[in-house]
């Protein structure tokens, strides 16, 4: 067993500033009476704001403090996210509240290439979520806590870890266990400094001093008495929320707070080895209805940037009533999807996939009528004999036909058909406007059985300014010509 | 190398000086321009001598003015249509007519490949357009543009460059005044059965004549008073004019 230990010491201010890459003067605040800095952004730090501080003597310093009250509602939410997040690195992992998370990567280590590159990657994948964390990894899961939380987690694991541990200060004992502050007091009290110390006390005396919780505790760290811990089951929906960090209506500000849920949603499927081939994002407002912008992307896919790709259009074409607060990502039904090997000679799919995302792409911007695909049908009235479709994912081989006419037929089409000035009188005019007729008739007469029926002499004939083209003559009174396509 | 150029010159007054130019780093006018990229058959043996490399460039933005919808552009694509890969598509961006399904597959061009697009506006057909050249996933991008400067004509040639996608426009024959990035303008127009082609610029000299290409269904016979007598609709100065 080998526990990796991530801690996000920056949760209460990062739950609101992930949602932008400049958080400005963002503060956050807590304690009811006499409120107190509880994080500040380093460009309010820099001003001289510090964590425990007054409200009041904070905003003496700094006037323009953005502040948000804490929330640890959404606190633990984003914890929840980055653990569906998570997944994709292991599927044992476990909540260490109020800011941890623990995953045991013994299995996983081959995959990710080994300790470091697996903990360069969480790190570097929860920067793509807005969310700073140290992590740390031993084989106990409270001694990887220990180690995080005192900085200790940078280089990989020496076979001493218990020496490591020795010399963390005692007060790491609060973290995580059942230990009291007046069982520190007391240890304190008789000299101990380090865990080392206490470890070279007698443990029967310090079980008649009402101290069993901290060997108990210790006994879990050394691995000397199992640690059990229950494993978090993933939502079988994906439903999280981003708060703003302040109302906007710009598309880009709003795009980049997306772009952290559409990488956690990324995640998320991965853990499940799934895809997605729709998504709602709900736009909420302070006030008015929530704007929903559904994602469809058209075939199952995972891809992060894709996903932004197709918002960004949904999000320029929208016009927003007021300000959005927050960003809310559902996500339901993936689909399993196989991964995609890699190829010695190239990659076949690639054509394939951005065949695909062509599709996705148009239809996000010009909507869903905008975009066909053609196909006859089998009809006689010519109007009639042909018809549209939704795109398929891909471009693919030949289908079958319909059986298609034996005439030659136009390759354009006028949607209507245009009646010309006929020369001479009723049954004996020819088509007027210069046009010399070629071949025909061809006669159609078609659907008697609807409203629509036709009776009709198709004719080949030369414009006057020599385009082949297709006329038609009615048969019945007043026997008007019409022009109804071009040869092309 | 000027000077030994110079040299061997005068030493033999017949010496093709021209001819010891590498390949690809000098281009006379007079001659027609190779090794610009690959190109694809046009279907057409005529058409093919009179284009530089023996076809469409396959990544360049092409210009057909048409005098007049439905004289025989689409005829004159049909060869290089009916040969779409099977994992491309074939984007048409706000045509003019309806493009009929029937014919199209009579004359072989691959409908489940047919990609129709109809933007609502003329900013939005250049934005498909562009988006349809850029993403590499068509065998052609055919577009009809309601408007096109030359800031607009110049990004889908870049993109058409970048991914080397053949772009086909089709514009008014008004359109022929503009100047343009294209690298190759054809000004087509009806004559009876067959489809007149006037080239306007190419990488290659000036063409003298017109050529005339057979479409398809000439079994017909045309009426004796030829279209062919008609004045002249695309003067040579023109042509002259527009091809550099």
């Amino acid at each position: 067993m080998l526990w990796l230990a991530l801690i996000l010491p920056q949760l209460p201010l990062q739950v609101f500033a992930r949602g932008s890459a400049e958080p400005g003067l963002l503060t956050v605040t807590e304690g009811a009476p006499g409120r107190r800095i509880c994080a500040a952004s380093p460009q309010a730090r820099a001003l001289g704001v510090k964590r425990g501080q007054r409200l009041a003597s904070a905003l003496a310093v700094a006037p323009a403090l953005q502040l948000r009250e804490r929330n640890p509602e959404l606190e633990e939410a984003t914890l929840k996210e980055v653990a569906d997040w998570a997944g994709a690195y292991t599927p044992q992992l476990s909540f260490c509240p109020p800011d941890g998370l623990l995953l045991e990567i013994g299995a996983s280590l081959r995959l990710f290439g080994g300790e470091s590159s697996l903990r360069e990657s969480l790190l570097a994948g929860l920067a793509a979520l807005g969310l700073h964390a140290v992590a740390a990894t031993a084989p106990t899961p409270l001694a990887a806590r220990w180690l995080a939380r005192a900085g200790r987690g940078g280089a990989p694991l020496p076979p001493d870890w218990r020496g490591m541990l020795d010399e963390l200060p005692l007060a790491v004992l609060l973290d995580g266990s059942d230990v009291a502050g007046h069982n520190l007091e007391l240890l304190a009290g008789i000299g101990a400094r380090t865990l080392g110390d206490i470890r070279r006390l007698p443990r029967a005396g310090l079980a008649r001093r009402d101290a069993a919780a901290v060997t108990h505790t210790l006994a879990l760290a050394y691995g000397e008495t199992p640690d059990l811990r229950s494993a978090y089951q993933p939502p079988p929906r994906f439903e999280h929320r981003l708060v703003m960090p302040s109302p906007t209506i710009a598309v880009e500000p709003l795009l980049f707070a997306a772009r952290r849920l559409f990488a956690s949603l990324s995640g998320w499927l991965a853990a499940r080895q799934a895809a997605a081939d729709h998504c709602r994002l709900v736009l909420m407002h302070e006030h008015g209805e929530d704007t929903v912008v559904d994602i469809v992307t058209g075939a199952p896919s995972r891809d992060q940037d894709r996903l932004g790709l197709l918002a960004r259009e949904r999000l320029a074409a929208l016009s927003l009533p007021e300000p959005v607060v927050e960003l809310r990502l559902h996500a339901d039904a993936p689909s399993p999807l196989a991964p995609r090997s890699d190829d010695l000679f190239g990659d076949p799919g690639t054509a394939r996939e951005s065949a695909r995302l062509l599709v996705d792409r148009l239809r996000a911007r010009l909507g869903e009528d905008s975009v066909r695909q053609l196909r006859p049908l089998a009809e006689h009235r010519p109007e009639r004999a042909w018809g549209t479709e939704p795109p398929a994912d891909a471009p693919r081989a030949e289908r079958g036909m319909p059986p298609l006419p034996t005439q030659q037929r136009p390759l354009w089409l006028l949607p209507q058909a245009r009646r010309l000035q006929p020369q001479g009188k009723a049954a004996d005019a020819t088509p007027g406007e210069g046009f010399r007729l070629l071949s025909g008739p061809e006669r159609i007469e078609s659907g008697w059985w609807d409203e629509a029926g036709i009776r009709r002499d198709y004719y080949q004939a030369l414009d006057a300014q020599g385009a082949r083209c297709w006329l038609y003559r009615e048969l019945d009174p007043p026997c008007d010509w019409y022009l109804h396509g071009y040869f092309a | 190398m000027g000077l030994a150029l110079a040299r061997s010159a005068s030493a033999n007054p017949t010496v093709d000086v021209a001819g010891r130019l590498a390949t690809g780093l000098v281009w006379q006018a007079s001659r027609m321009a190779r090794g610009s990229g690959p190109v694809r058959p046009t279907g057409f043996a005529a058409l093919d001598a009179e284009l530089p490399g023996g076809g469409w460039p396959a990544s360049a933005l092409i210009e057909l003015l048409v005098a007049q919808p439905g004289c025989g552009e689409l005829g004159l694509l049909l060869p290089l249509l009916r040969q779409t890969p099977d994992d491309r598509w074939l984007a048409w961006i706000a045509p003019p007519f309806i493009p009929y399904a029937p014919a199209l597959a009579a004359a072989g061009v691959p409908l489940s490949r047919l990609l129709l697009i109809t933007p609502s506006s003329a900013g939005e057909i250049l934005w498909a357009t562009r988006q349809a050249v850029a993403s590499a996933a068509c065998a052609a991008v055919l577009c009809w543009p309601q408007r096109a400067d030359t800031a607009a004509l110049r990004r889908l040639q870049l993109a058409a460059e970048e991914s080397a996608t053949p772009l086909f426009l089709f514009r008014p024959e008004n359109a022929a005044r503009q100047s343009s990035p294209a690298s190759l303008r054809l000004a087509l127009s009806p004559a009876g059965k067959h489809l007149r082609v006037d080239i306007l610029k190419r990488r290659g000299p000036p063409t003298a004549a017109p050529l005339l290409l057979p479409l398809r269904g000439d079994d017909l016979a045309v009426p004796p008073s030829d279209v062919m007598a008609r004045p002249d609709p695309a003067p040579a100065a023109l042509a002259g004019l527009c091809s550099r």
